[in-house]
């Protein structure tokens, strides 16, 4: 079998494109993952059962289904009552699936900073919320780096399933330009390295963040 | 009876602690201890591991609840069974505003620079501004004999230098009072000095002390009143120069014999 990369360089607008159209759903995912996460991680080791329980409920239900299935059920199952465009549904199914797994990490590291730096603080005159926001908090986030990366990591490779909903993003693009030019695996091999490319990125800012934080451990 | 407005007069005791009860479960820590701390007055607190000296200083800021008894800080009660949810808050917030606590093991903020650990309370509670707090920082940080550390995070120091920014974080709030839970128990032995040399001149400055140590000698020299515990109670309390060298009591005779010895 002969490589022919000519219709790749044809259709590279169109894979940037989606290249773009994924990494901006990676960033906003990010964000909504991590605020979120966060918020969800103080309220379920801070607040009492009642509000902490369901939000436990949330992050099972999202840990132990399918991330594709997840994602038909807010598009498809939601699409019975409200049209949401296929890309808001992406970023919520996404954003909520990794908000799950990042809360997780979060309820751990915040766990793990300790009972000491809460009395220094309360001792100091700091109240309970106080506490939490400048010293439990910022602790727990700098201990969250490793695996928070990985899990950024994992989202970036994840959008790809978003295709299956119709975003327009790397994966679905190369979809377009397979059918129309039937050189699948120029693409698939030419999206690869782009993925692989963004990720690299991705590690290098990781460990960058965790030297630069390696002596407020 | 209302002790808030209580004026403050000098012959208001700084601390005042009556009739205090604590217990863990089944297990009582204190049983009925009465303390009364004057201004400028250095108290030590010795006793065996267990004998309820330390959660009878960490009820003074009320990081331990007591059942039964009560805490006066110059006149204001510290425990206030009354205060309930956030305006129980208030209330401790701001006694423990005034009242500085060092710790066994420090409790630094590791994610904050040394400057940042000693002005983080001034620059968030009371408001000062950025330049003014770490003139005041660098004032602290001089005091204990750290200044050139100011912009190094705490796992860089070592024990004896920790500790000082520690005290150095609690002096930031210009409290009324110190409160020393064994702060020389977790360090090795040559970095004692510095930590003790640094109360030594909070001592000479009359600032008002509770030092619940193991070190003899130091709170031997340093202290004004010394108080033995064994059991949640106090068995002998008087000038350190009669408890450490001629004390009436058995127990407090034999745990300064093991204690001289070891």
């Amino acid at each position: 079998m002969e490589f022919d990369f000519t219709p790749v360089i044809t259709y590279f607008p169109t894979l940037l494109q989606g290249l773009g159209v994924g990494l901006l759903v990676a960033l906003v995912v990010a964000f909504m993952s991590i605020v979120g996460g966060l918020l969800v991680a103080v309220i379920s080791v801070y607040v009492n059962k009642v509000v902490s329980w369901p939000l436990r409920f949330f992050i099972w239900l999202f840990m132990t289904t399918p991330l594709l299935l997840q994602l038909y059920f807010l598009y498809f199952g939601l699409g019975e009552w409200i049209l949401i465009p296929a890309i808001l549904v992406g970023i919520l199914g996404l954003g909520f699936h990794y908000m799950a797994y990042n809360a997780d990490i979060f309820i751990a590291t915040i766990k793990a900073v300790s009972g000491g730096q809460y009395e220094a603080s309360r001792s100091l005159g700091f109240g309970h919320i106080a506490t939490i926001f400048y010293i439990i908090v910022p602790q727990a986030l700098i201990r969250s780096i490793p695996q928070l990366g990985n899990n950024m990591i994992l989202m970036v490779k994840d959008t790809s399933v978003l295709s299956a909903i119709g975003v327009a993003e790397l994966v679905y693009a190369s979809q377009y330009a397979i059918s129309v030019t039937f050189r699948p695996f120029e693409f698939f091999i030419v999206i690869a390295v782009m993925y692989y490319v963004v990720n690299i990125f991705m590690e290098l800012g990781q460990a960058w963040l965790e030297r630069m934080t390696a002596y407020r451990r | 009876m209302s002790t808030e407005n209580q004026t403050d007069t000098p012959d208001t005791p700084m601390v005042e602690i009556r009739d205090v009860y604590k217990r863990f479960g089944d297990l009582e820590v204190l049983k009925g201890i009465n303390l009364t701390v004057n201004r400028g007055k250095i108290i030590s607190i010795i006793g065996p591991s267990g004998s309820g000296k330390s959660t009878l200083l960490r009820s003074v800021n009320h990081l331990e609840v007591i059942e039964k008894g009560s805490i006066f800080l110059e006149g204001v009660q510290v425990n206030r069974p009354d205060l309930k949810g956030l305006a129980f808050e208030r209330h401790i917030n701001h006694i423990r505003q005034n009242m500085g606590m060092v710790f066994q093991h420090f409790n630094l903020f590791p994610h904050l620079s040394t400057i940042d650990n000693v002005t983080l309370a001034p620059r968030k509670l009371k408001g000062m501004e950025a330049k003014a707090a770490r003139e005041w920082g660098m004032e602290l940080l001089n005091r204990v004999g750290l200044a050139e550390k100011a912009d190094v995070f705490p796992n860089w120091l070592s024990g004896g230098q920790k500790q000082r920014v520690a005290i150095a974080r609690a002096l930031a709030m210009k409290p009324k009072v110190m409160l020393f839970d064994e702060a020389t128990s977790a360090l090795d032995p040559e970095l004692v000095e510095e930590v003790n040399l640094v109360m030594r001149s909070l001592a000479e400055e009359h600032m008002t002390m509770l030092i619940v140590t193991h070190e003899m000698g130091f709170a031997r020299d340093v202290s004004d009143w010394a108080m033995f515990m064994d059991g949640g109670v106090v068995v002998e309390e008087c000038a350190p120069q009669k408890l450490f060298s001629n004390p009436d009591q058995e127990r407090t005779r034999n745990f300064l014999k093991k204690h001289l010895q070891g």
